[in-house]
Parts: C-alpha cells; sequence; structure tokens
C-alpha cells in the first residue's frame, strides 16, 4: 500500500500505485536511515466538519453542529472552529486539501442534505493523503435530522477509531425539582448528547436507581409511591410496568444480568442490606451475600457470573466480589483510598469504574488486572458513574455547591465536559446499551 | 455512624416502615454513607453510613493494606557500544598501511635508480678503455639524462604518495561524519519531528511493530509513505501515516553530508 498525497485518482493509477508500492515493500530498500518512533502525543485528533449544504444558516437541526458535538464529546477528537473554516465544500471535489492541511485537520467530513431533506449525504477523507474513507447517503426516513447526524457521527467515529460509536443510545436519569416536603421525582430518557429528554415517570415520592436491560427496551427503577420501596420494570415503548420487588423493608439498586433474565437488588428483608438475586420469570430469589454490614449496589460482570458490590464489612465502604457459583467466596477488590463504592463494570470486563474518596468524590478507574486505579475526575461530589456501551466514555453526576447535574468523561480521563441540564436537580444518569444494528 | 445504622435500622424495621421512610428521607446521613450535608432524598444505595462518622478504631483499625510490589525498575541494556573507537583504529591501520607502501615503493625506486646509475657508471668505463679519449660531451649527455630518469622517478613517486595520504585523509575525514555523532543528531531530530507529530490512537499498545518507509526531497517535503509490515489496526495505521506527513517539512541536518533521502521508520511504542 502506497500512501501519497493527491485528490481522487483514477482506478487504474491507483492499482498502478498499488503494485508499485508492493513492488517496493517486497524489493528493501537500499541505503536508508533508520529511526525507532517509541512516544506519541496524546491530543486528540484534529477533525474539520465543514456545514452541510442544503440546510439553511440557522436551520433548526444544523448536523455538521451535532456531529462535530458528538465527537468532541467522546474526547478522541478536537473540531475545528467554523470560524477558522476558509472555504465550505460540501462534496469531496470541492475539497482543496492544501487549505485543510494549513489549517492542521487531519480529517475532513462533508455533506448535504439531498432531494428534499429525504436523504443526507456525507464524505469522509483523510485530509493528509486526500483519499475518501467514508461515502454514504442516508435516508431520513422518518427519522429526525438529529438522529441522522448521531448515526453520521458513529459511522465516522468507527472508521477513524475502530470502536462501534455510541452516539445513537440513550441515557436514563433521575431529575428532582422542588424543595423538600414539595418535591417533584421524574425519570427521564434523553438522547446520548442531553438532548430531547422525555420523562418516564414522574411522583411526588422518590424515584431512583434506574438500570436499563440489556435490549434497551426496559428501565428498573425504585419507587416511593406507595410510601415504601418497590422496584419496578417498565417497557418504555408501552409504558406498560410491573411490580417486581415490594418486599418489607428496602427494595433498592436494581441491575439487569446481562441476558436480562434476572435482577441482581439489594434488600433488607432479613435484617440488614444484603445482594439477592431476583429470576424475572419463575420469581425465585436467591440470596447472594449474608454478612452482617451492609451490601449493597451490584453490578454484573458481563460475563453474567460474578457480581461486585459496596460492603462496609471491612469497617469502610469499598468494593468486593462474589461468584454467583460460589457465594461463600467473597474476595475484597479495593484497598486504595478509604472508600469505594458504587462500581460498574466497564462493557470488556477489564476496568471498574467506582466512586473513591480522594480529597473529594471523584470518579475513577481501576484496572482489574493491574489493580491500579486511575482518578478521572476531580469534583468534590461526583457520583454514579455508568459507561456508555462501548466503554469509550462515562457518564456520571456532579454536584458543586449548586444544583446536581450530568457530566461526561473519556475512559482515559482525557476530555470531561458538563452536560445543561434542562431543569432541577439531576442525578444517577445510566447509559443505554446500544439500539438494535 | 455504623452503630446509629444497626442500632437504629432493625427496631426501625420491626416497627413501622412509614416511620423508617421518614427518618430516612429527612434523617441524617440517609442519603449517602458519604455526605455530611442534609440529604435531600433518599437514596438505597447510601443508606446508612457516613465513613467520618465511623469510630475512629474502625476507620483506622481494620483498613487493609495490600502490599504492593515496589514499581519494576527497568533494568536498561548498556548503551550499545559506539564503532567509534574500532573504526577510527582500522583508519589508522589503513593510513599506516599505505604509508608502508608508499615507503617501499620509494625505496624500490631508489634502488631502481641506483642500478640505472651502476649501469651507467659501467658503461661509461668501457667507452673509456675503448675509446680513452672519448667525448666528455657525450658522456656528459648520458649522465644528465640517467639524472633527469632518476629525478622523474621520485617526483612520481613522491606525487603517488601524496595521493594517497590524501585519499586516506578524505576517507578518514567520512568516517568522521559517520562517527562524530552527526548522523546521530539528525536521526534525533527527525524522531523528536515525527513522535510530536503521532497521534497515538488508544490501539497503539506496547507489542505494535510497524514500519514505513518515506521518500524525502532534500528539503524535507515528505514525498511518498509506503507502509510495510504492520500489525495494528485501520487506525494505527492511518495515524503513522499521518504522523510523517504532518511533520512533513522534515527537518534538516545540522551537516548537510548527514541527510538521507530515504527513511525507514519503525513505530514500537512502549507502555
Amino acid at each position: 500500500m502506497q500512501i501519497s498525497r493527491g485528490t481522487g485518482r483514477p482506478l487504474l493509477a491507483q492499482l498502478l500505485v498499488l503494485v508499485a508500492g508492493l513492488a517496493a515493500v517486497a524489493a528493501p530498500a537500499r541505503a536508508q536511515l533508520r529511526l525507532d518512533i517509541t512516544e506519541g502525543v496524546n491530543d486528540a485528533v484534529p477533525v474539520a466538519v465543514v456545514p452541510f449544504g442544503g440546510q439553511a444558516e440557522g436551520a433548526s437541526t444544523d448536523i455538521a453542529s451535532v456531529v462535530a458535538g458528538d465527537l468532541r464529546l467522546s474526547g478522541r477528537f478536537a473540531p475545528l472552529d467554523r470560524q477558522d473554516m476558509v472555504t465550505r465544500p460540501t462534496s469531496g471535489g470541492e475539497i482543496r486539501f492544501e487549505d485543510w492541511r494549513l489549517l492542521k485537520s487531519d480529517y475532513i467530513v462533508v455533506g448535504r442534505v439531498d432531494g428534499g431533506g429525504t436523504a443526507v449525504g456525507f464524505e469522509l477523507f483523510n485530509v493528509q493523503t486526500g483519499q475518501q474513507l467514508l461515502a454514504q447517503r442516508v435516508p431520513t426516513a422518518g427519522q429526525s435530522l438529529r438522529a441522522v447526524a448521531h448515526h453520521i457521527s458513529d459511522l465516522v467515529f468507527e472508521r477513524l477509531t475502530g470502536i462501534r460509536g455510541a452516539f445513537s443510545t440513550r441515557i436514563a436519569y433521575i431529575s428532582v425539582e422542588g424543595k423538600p416536603p414539595a418535591q417533584r421525582y421524574r425519570l427521564v430518557v434523553a438522547d446520548a448528547d442531553g438532548f430531547n429528554p422525555r420523562t418516564v415517570a414522574e411522583s411526588n415520592d422518590p424515584l431512583m436507581s434506574p438500570a436499563w436491560s440489556p435490549d434497551g427496551q426496559s428501565l428498573a427503577y425504585v419507587s416511593f409511591e406507595t410510601k415504601a420501596s418497590a422496584i419496578y420494570v417498565q417497557r418504555l415503548a408501552t409504558g406498560e410496568r410491573r411490580r417486581v420487588s415490594a418486599r418489607a423493608g428496602i427494595n433498592g439498586a436494581p441491575e439487569f444480568s446481562p441476558d436480562g433474565t434476572r435482577l441482581a437488588i439489594t434488600l433488607s428483608r432479613d435484617g440488614n442490606l444484603d445482594i439477592y438475586v431476583l429470576d424475572l420469570t419463575t420469581q425465585a430469589l436467591t440470596r447472594i451475600t449474608s454478612d452482617e454490614a451492609i451490601d449493597t449496589e451490584a453490578a454484573w460482570a458481563p460475563d453474567g457470573k460474578t457480581l461486585y458490590f459496596t460492603s462496609d464489612r471491612a469497617g469502610n465502604a469499598q468494593v468486593y466480589r462474589v461468584s454467583l457459583a460460589d457465594t461463600s467466596n467473597v474476595q475484597r477488590v479495593t484497598y486504595t483510598n478509604g472508600y469505594n463504592a458504587r462500581p460498574r463494570l466497564s462493557p470488556d470486563g477489564a476496568a471498574l469504574a467506582l466512586v473513591t474518596l480522594d480529597r473529594g468524590y471523584r470518579i475513577a478507574l481501576m484496572d482489574l488486572k493491574s489493580r491500579n486505579l486511575r482518578m478521572l475526575t476531580n469534583g468534590r461530589q461526583d457520583e454514579s458513574p455508568s459507561f456508555a456501551p462501548n466503554g469509550a466514555v462515562i457518564i456520571y453526576a456532579t454536584q458543586d455547591r449548586g444544583p446536581g447535574s450530568l457530566a461526561m468523561v473519556s475512559s482515559d480521563g482525557r476530555y470531561q465536559e458538563r452536560l445543561s441540564s434542562d431543569r432541577g436537580h439531576v442525578r444517577e444518569p445510566a447509559w443505554s446499551p446500544y439500539p438494535p444494528r | 455512624m455504623t452503630g446509629f445504622a444497626r442500632e437504629h435500622l432493625r427496631p426501625l424495621m420491626g416497627s413501622a416502615g412509614l416511620h423508617l421512610l421518614l427518618i430516612a428521607l429527612i434523617g441524617s446521613a440517609a442519603l449517602r454513607w458519604t455526605t455530611a450535608q442534609p440529604p435531600v432524598q433518599l437514596a438505597i444505595e447510601g443508606v446508612v453510613v457516613d465513613a467520618r462518622d465511623l469510630p475512629k478504631s474502625v476507620r483506622s483499625g481494620k483498613a487493609l493494606r495490600v502490599p504492593r510490589p515496589d514499581p519494576v525498575k527497568e533494568a536498561r541494556p548498556p548503551p550499545a557500544p559506539v564503532p567509534d573507537k574500532e573504526a577510527r583504529e582500522s583508519a589508522e591501520q589503513e593510513k599506516a598501511r599505505k604509508d608502508a607502501v608508499a615507503a617501499e615503493r620509494r625505496k624500490q625506486d631508489q634502488i631502481e635508480a641506483q642500478q640505472k646509475k651502476r649501469a651507467a657508471d659501467e658503461a661509461h668505463r668501457k667507452a673509456e678503455a675503448e675509446q680513452k679519449k672519448a667525448a666528455g660531451e657525450q658522456a656528459r649527455q648520458q649522465k644528465d639524462a640517467q639524472a633527469k630518469a632518476a629525478q622523474d622517478a621520485k617526483a612520481k613517486a613522491a606525487l603517488e604518495a601524496d595521493l594517497k595520504r590524501r585519499l586516506a585523509a578524505e576517507e578518514e575525514e567520512g568516517a568522521a561524519v559517520a562517527q562524530s555523532g552527526v548522523k546521530d543528531e539528525y536521526r534525533a531530530l527527525l524522531v523528536q519531528a515525527i513522535e510530536r507529530n503521532w497521534i497515538r490512537p488508544p490501539s497503539a499498545r506496547a507489542g505494535l511493530a510497524c514500519t514505513l518507509y518515506v521518500n524525502q526531497a532534500t528539503g524535507g517535503t515528505v514525498i511518498d509513505v509506503k507502509l510495510g509490515p504492520c500489525n495494528g489496526d485501520e487506525a494505527v495505521r492511518e495515524s503513522i501515516v499521518n504522523a510523517v506527513y504532518r511533520a512533513s517539512p522534515l527537518p534538516a541536518p545540522g551537516d548537510p553530508r548527514a541527510f538521507e533521502r530515504r527513511l525507514e521508520i519503525v513505530f514500537k511504542p512502549t507502555e
């Protein structure tokens, strides 16, 4: 493969170049200087997302700005400021790559809304080589332009990183308005960038702990609407819901098993808080922990065979792990810092996001192999981390003097951004799984 | 606070769930294990414990510590021996050898001249014997010619020796460029320029090994980049090619003789 600069080349020329390139690789070069590169920089990749054609200035959904926002939020890309764009090409043929090289962009996305808004075409190029990396027409067919834009972000992100984009996913969270005793609780589902919030449950009594089913169709959550805690599972499409646990005492912290058939929950029916697993089809309840201490906030490992949870059995909150096959074998996982709680497994199961106390309550990532704990945020009151389904970003709730709001941090800690909260106090975000392809 | 929770939770749950709820809602540390601030809402997960309220003995006494290994210090291999001395030695040997050859040549030339002179003397004596009245003129001419031949031979030998000396000196200088660090300096400049421009994707981990063959123009402009063997994914391959183009024009060497048009660049990140 030879990568030379230039604009689009005819196929034959490309083939010739390819053949020449192969020959060159096959025959080792003669006199040459050898360099070993062992380090790189950790910067975000500069990318230009040019305003799409066929859209009026100030259109209600500016596709390019949604795509640029998505890419920025991923922490891996640094979109070029629009005011720095000298030209505004809307198709590959109009791109003068030298201009964009001078602007130090590595990639460029151009596109336009076609055929009276029935489709959006876009192209992705490598600015350095002039190579076209993607060219697609996305039919709008019933979707909002915002959804189309998120889809384009997904495709661009996946092509450039090799990681599936999570921009078409959703987040669920609890919003609280008003002051006690007159408070209004809402369970809200919004786009992953915080747009399009939709209330799916409302109550004057506390709602908490939303958890997505693995198919993204349902949410489990805790409601105090009957003045006692109970766990509900609600289908989002129909609003139909089922009360799955209303046992004496506390019913809390539901988390779906990876196969969606069971819920890990926290109950106090036997005197103190312990972890149980509830089979959603048979209603069978299995006790997992029975320590005198408080055990709560269970999280499933992706294999569905292990639970991670918070316990104060050592005198302060730490994360433990228990195998469902042998519940007598409980292992302590965290040792750094005097407080580690609310574990969540990364989608690949290799890391644990948690809340740790280190000058403040901060979100940290623990590598399960090396046991290294890495600080991701430096807030005073950060809580409830939840992974995007691609593991690249973590959403969490943060409270710093003002009311709680949502924020995101890339799982390498490089990029952080606060989402504007619609209203009230926002907490306990949960990131949805991928939508079906 | 653990005591508080344990003492109060159980009787409360035994008696009245509603009261529990109210206590939890309004009451002390029900919100988080963590907050000292009055909780706004009841949070199940948080129930009950504030680490700061724990009895000191519990807090300090029970915290376990896992002995963590010292960060492994990487044993660095000793720096590769610079072939400086060896090369200089061989250059010196070469020069000595050449000097010896030149000297030998000179000696031979002298012997030759002596032999010729001896022959001329003989002839002269013969001529004297044959013609005692031989023409002194002729003899003188002959003598002159011989002297000239000897002189020429000497001059030629000197010239040759000088040429050889100069050649050897040039060779030595070439070796000096190669050894003096000018090349290393150039290499370092190039490495720095490319490393600064390599936006390393997360998939570029230790164990990655990718080779690029790069051609540059005299001014450092990158002409083309060919991808050689590479075990990285598409994001890695694109990032390394872009790193070289981003670094174009590549830095010029301090000594123009160190310039190399063709570069073989191996990306093998550590860590």
